[in-house]
């Protein structure tokens, strides 16, 4: 089947990272919430409705999607299995939302992986770019100019006072969320991360955990992103979007240093606990791993590990998930099993290295 | 509920630790919560929905409607009225932003900072000229940011950019559809 490569264990190419403020910035994402003029939203339209609205969007996009040299690939989301739709909701290339509806729905990829369309999600259209690192104006680039194609074949919903329509009166007007992955140990541990977050919602942007909405920030990842829609034009949406990260990123490189400074050993000893427990558990847990990741993480940014190339952690970091593990070892598991999984992936991946001289040195 | 640690102040903090795979969940006064080491700290804070800030917001609609005429908005076209739209807090299709409007301003408003107009990007389709004039006054905008930020190679990309749009738009806009 077609999809398989999509569900491979392999690393997406947003997930891969060298640029600058990579280390705290881990990726960026634009999303675009587009609707078509002739027919009813997703909240009201008819199964038939829905499965015209993804033969007009799907066939246009592939089309048309050669003239930007884009190959995408057609995915029902009623063709898959439970688990792999889970593994493309891990992997971020398609929200929980498009998999709970009842109704057809589809996402078209691109080989990359960096372009993502949702046919008859919230919306008839999410236009979604992914990409490594910190790059507002070029991921947002690459979705416009995507949209920019699509506008000329398909008609969208849209209206002189509100811009475009969309489903929920939150995304009415450019239909664009911008969002940066953060990962924010120091601002965290040092609290002020509790301070920053009220603040930012004062702004019109959110703050929140990337497990999805309203939960705890696992990992130390938070995902900061625009709210408002209106009122803005995109640009003037990603600059201050980009100033706001900006100011967060040095904020967590001084809370970085001050810890560093005030007490060197004890962050040593936690980054190394960390890095002991992953090489070695025999059991772990999603919230275990994903505390000792974002440890080892910040012991690679911090020079305080040489040896561990950070790409392998962003591996990690999507492989230990509950989907991905049961592909990865081509069996369903239960949650103990899946510990036992999780446990023997990060040993695995993490010894091929230079890790194991570690070992031998207390042997 | 008072602090498992200290019992003197209130807990506000849960505190959950795994050990050996057992996860632990203690509530904790800030204070005790800063003193414990290697622990993962949780708020817990309940995620809001849309709908549940709509109605907290507009309390009073349902009765708000003029109760003499007993009119509820309905959409034409998908049959949504306005308490549906209210209830979900979502739109049933273009037509609802139509039948709606004289809510919406409001609505939007509080969504959106104080903003209930569109002023970003518009589709080729609703009018060549009046996209260029749009994109640029986008374009001047950037520009000055790209002055002010001493970016004059970027500046004078835009300039650039702006005369020739200017050119087009003085064309006839013929182009822009």
């Amino acid at each position: 089947m077609e999809i398989d490569r999509f569900l491979q264990p392999k690393a997406s190419s947003w997930m891969e990272t060298d640029s600058e403020n990579a280390d705290i910035a881990m990726s960026t994402r634009i999303r675009l919430a587009r609707n078509l003029s002739d027919f009813k939203f997703p909240y009201s339209f008819s199964e038939d409705e829905a499965l015209k609205v993804d033969k007009a969007i799907s066939s246009v996009l592939i089309d048309q999607g050669r003239k930007l040299n884009l190959e995408f690939t057609h995915i029902d989301m009623q063709e898959l299995l439970p688990l792999q739709r889970e593994v493309l909701i891990e992997k971020h290339l398609i929200s929980p939302y498009l998999v709970k509806e009842s109704h057809s729905g589809a996402v078209l990829l691109s080989e990359n992986e960096e372009l993502s369309i949702m046919v008859n999600e919230e919306d008839h259209l999410r236009i979604q770019s992914l990409r490594a690192g910190f790059h507002l104006k070029e991921t947002y680039q690459v979705a416009n100019d995507l949209d920019n194609l699509l506008e000329q074949h398909l008609s969208y919903a849209f209206h002189e006072k509100y811009g475009y329509l969309t489903s929920c009166p939150t995304n009415t007007g450019t239909g664009m969320r911008a969002s940066v992955m953060l990962h924010l140990p120091a601002l965290t541990m040092s609290q002020q991360i509790a301070r920053i977050i009220p603040a930012i919602s004062r702004l019109g942007m959110a703050v929140r955990g990337i497990y999805g909405e309203g939960s705890e920030a696992l990992g130390n990842v938070y995902q900061i992103s625009n709210q408002m829609t209106l009122g803005k034009s995109e640009y003037e949406i990603l600059q201050d979007l980009e100033s706001m990260t900006d100011q967060i990123i040095q904020q967590e490189r001084r809370a970085r240093e001050a810890i560093l400074n005030n007490s060197p050993v004890a962050l040593e000893d936690r980054v190394y606990r960390s890095l002991g427990t992953l090489a070695n558990a025999r059991l772990l847990s999603t919230e275990e791993a994903a505390t000792c990741l974002s440890n080892v993480r910040l012991g690679i940014d911090l020079k305080l590990i040489k040896d561990i190339d950070m790409s392998i952690l962003n591996e990690l970091m999507i492989f230990m998930q509950p989907a991905f593990l049961q592909q990865y070892s081509g069996s369903p598991l239960q949650p103990t099993e899946r510990d036992i999984a999780r446990a023997k992936l990060f040993r695995e991946r993490l010894n091929k290295d230079s890790v194991t001289n570690k070992g031998e040195d207390f042997a | 509920m008072f602090c498992e640690q200290c019992g003197k102040r209130p807990a506000s903090v849960i505190v959950k630790q795994t050990v050996n795979g057992n996860t632990i969940e203690r509530n904790l006064c800030p204070v005790c919560a800063a003193e414990s080491h290697n622990l993962n700290y949780a708020y817990e804070q309940d995620p809001m929905a849309i709908h549940q800030l709509l109605s907290n917001w507009f309390p009073n609609q349902k009765t708000s409607i003029n109760p003499v005429k007993k009119e509820v908005a309905v959409c034409s076209n998908c049959g949504f009225t306005f308490s549906k739209f209210m209830e979900i807090g979502k739109f049933g299709c273009a037509t609802c932003y139509d039948a709606f409007e004289d809510h919406l301003d409001n609505i939007f408003k509080r969504l959106h900072n104080g903003n209930y107009r569109h002023e970003g990007k518009i589709p080729s389709a609703y009018g060549g000229t009046l996209k260029i004039k749009k994109e640029i006054e986008e374009l001047r905008k950037q520009m000055q940011v790209s002055i002010a930020g001493e970016d004059f190679e970027e500046a004078a990309k835009l300039r650039d950019e702006v005369r020739a749009l200017t050119l087009q738009l003085e064309g006839g806009g013929a182009d822009g559809n």
